[in-house]
């Protein structure tokens, strides 16, 4: 397992990669931090990080499926899965391997917007908590993007398409909860609570603000283990099937 | 010892290997023959616990490759038909993952790498990135993955193609060598390959086993006779008589004609080659009949080959009918089959 996660995390920091979708992550937070910080057109003056990593989420649906599109579409390409498949590992080995490897990359990526709020606070003030509970909201959002992003990578043999496909999936996640909102699904409550259960912004929103709750936590742990799972059946399923 | 009995997959309705079974004794270099898409690739895979089979066993030191497939692989070395590599990492990079990946202690791991690098003769490229390399290269590096950790079986699937002759005389050697504290199996659609090197042959096509025997079986397998070539300057007719009538010859299978009264005479022989020979001649010299040429070989190997490759498959009347009853019906396999591996996902 280890082996994997190494040669994973080389690929990503070996090559320009990892530096590459930082960069852009780091791009796009300070678009919007620069955009509020120094925004003073409102009467009175509100800046919160919470609000600059709504804004920056959107941008996960382009981010994420390029972190985790290679994960296992590259190695059905190369014809590496045969190496992984035929060493004595277990598929659940290989897949927790891939995993932590892609969310060590997620956890640079944060950790180099720590900048942001250290600045901040050197030359003002911030609400430690509120901060915080975001970044863990934020990990945990992510984390479950990357685990939906690996299962549809391991869909595929293009990374490309896996890439594409995953876009089109985080985009339904982001907004399905204004999708359960509209009067259309409010006529049927019931299909309406199902829907906006699979929302992830209501729940990121209580971390935003500073609460930690057990259910927003089990909602992303548990949809991290459905989507590896998931993935560890796809793999599966794909060595029964071929031919 | 590997252990492969009653091995059938199935592609769909494709059956690709059919109920083969054979054992992989210690110490031995097993050729897996056969033409392109005899199922040669699909066995192998399955033995290596790649594919999963549709029904069948294969036991590796006594565990099952589905049951126990970690501690099953442990004992494994397999180099697929495309070798298993990443392009963008460097030789040495590489060798160092499959190392982790087959759980070699970090204090062996530079010294078994440098072993397979120097037995493959790749330390010249190990800093090279990998998709720079040459086909052959690339081959090789796949095979020094699959020597690493010194496995006790290894699975070659056609380990040669893509190689230059010199190369190819090389890769021959090492398998040879290997043989010391080794099994090896090892696939290939050339014969000369497979005799070259192998102790024991499989040949197998669509999907059936069609021999499991010796090199020196199988060369005695057309009948166990040698070939006689005569070329003789005179008469046809006499010569042809004298050669029918000799003891020891089965029938003539060819005449070509050389040139003005001049022959060459193809004939099969029964028994001692040396002693038809001698008689032969005698008798040719004395119808004075010149000779120009006379010498006995063995029958081609290829010859073998092809000839195992079109035979039918030795059924009983049962499993002949049941064929029948398949091909008539083919959605009674399918639905069978459809059961079949729906049952497979619901266990994992």
């Amino acid at each position: 397992m280890f082996s994997i996660y190494k040669k994973d995390l080389q690929s990503f920091f070996f090559t320009p990669f990892a530096y590459i979708v930082t960069a852009l992550f780091l791009f796009l937070f300070t678009f919007y931090f620069n955009g509020s910080i120094g925004d003073q057109s409102q009467a009175t003056y509100f800046f919160s990080f919470a609000n600059v990593f709504y804004n920056v989420i959107i941008m996960f649906i382009f981010l994420i499926p390029i972190l985790t599109m290679r994960t296992f579409a590259d190695e059905r390409k190369f014809g590496t899965e045969v190496l992984l498949m035929t060493s004595p590992l277990n598929v659940v080995q290989i897949i927790i391997g891939k995993y932590l490897a892609n969310i060590t990359v997620f956890l640079f990526m944060l950790a180099s917007s720590l900048f942001f709020p250290i600045f901040t606070a050197i030359k003002g003030e911030v609400v430690m908590s509120q901060l915080i509970c975001a970044y863990l909201g934020f990990f945990l959002w992510g984390a479950m993007y990357i685990a939906i992003g690996q299962l549809i990578s391991s869909f595929t043999e293009s990374s490309i398409l896996a890439a594409i496909i995953g876009e089109i999936v985080m985009f339904v996640f982001l907004f399905i909860d204004d999708f359960a909102m509209t009067k259309f699904i409010a006529q049927y409550p019931a299909i309406q609570s199902a829907v906006y259960a699979f929302a992830a912004q209501p729940r990121f929103a209580y971390f935003s603000q500073g609460f930690i709750r057990l259910s927003d936590i089990v909602f992303f742990i548990s949809a991290i283990i459905v989507c590896l799972v998931w993935n560890y059946i796809s793999i599966e399923k794909r060595r029964w099937n071929r031919g | 010892m590997i252990t492969i009995e009653n091995l059938t997959k199935y592609y769909g309705n494709n059956r690709a290997v059919n109920n083969i079974s054979f054992t992989i004794n210690d110490n031995e270099i097993l050729g897996f023959l056969g033409p392109n898409g005899a199922g040669k690739s699909t066995t192998m895979n399955m033995i290596a616990g790649f594919l999963p089979m549709t029904a069948g066993k294969v036991t590796i030191c006594g565990s099952d490759i589905s049951k126990e497939p970690v501690k099953a692989k442990k004992n494994l070395g397999y180099l697929p038909e495309i070798p298993p590599v990443y392009p963008d990492m460097r030789v040495r990079e590489y060798l160092s993952f499959c190392a982790g990946l087959k759980r070699i202690p970090v204090t062996k791991k530079s010294s078994e790498i440098k072993r397979v690098m120097e037995l493959l003769k790749i330390t010249d490229v190990k800093d090279k990135l990998i998709k720079n390399l040459s086909k052959g290269y690339k081959q090789r590096v796949g095979f020094a993955q699959a020597l690493l950790g010194n496995p006790k079986f290894l699975i070659l699937d056609e380990p040669t193609v893509g190689l230059d002759p010199k190369q190819v005389t090389e890769v021959r050697n090492i398998i040879k060598d290997l043989k010391k504290d080794h099994s090896v199996i090892f696939s290939s659609h050339i014969l000369s390959e497979v005799s070259a090197v192998c102790d024991r042959v499989v040949i197998i096509n669509k999907g059936d086993i069609k021999a499991i025997d010796t090199i020196e079986n199988l060369e005695k397998q057309t009948g166990g006779s040698l070939i006689l070539h005569i070329i003789i300057k005179g008469s046809r007719a006499v010569a042809a008589d004298i050669i029918e009538t000799a003891d020891g010859v089965k029938e003539i299978t060819k005449i070509n004609v050389e040139g003005d009264d001049t022959y060459e005479f193809i004939a099969q022989l029964e028994g001692d080659g040396d002693a038809i020979k001698n008689d032969i001649m005698m008798k040719l010299l004395k119808n004075n009949i010149q000779i120009s040429e006379i010498f006995t070989e063995k029958p081609d190997l290829e010859a073998v080959f092809v000839k195992l490759i079109n035979s039918k498959p030795e059924k009983s009347g049962i499993l002949e009918l049941f064929d029948e009853y398949i091909k008539e019906n083919p959605d009674a396999e399918g639905s069978a089959d459809e059961t079949d591996t729906a049952e497979k996902e619901d266990n994992e």
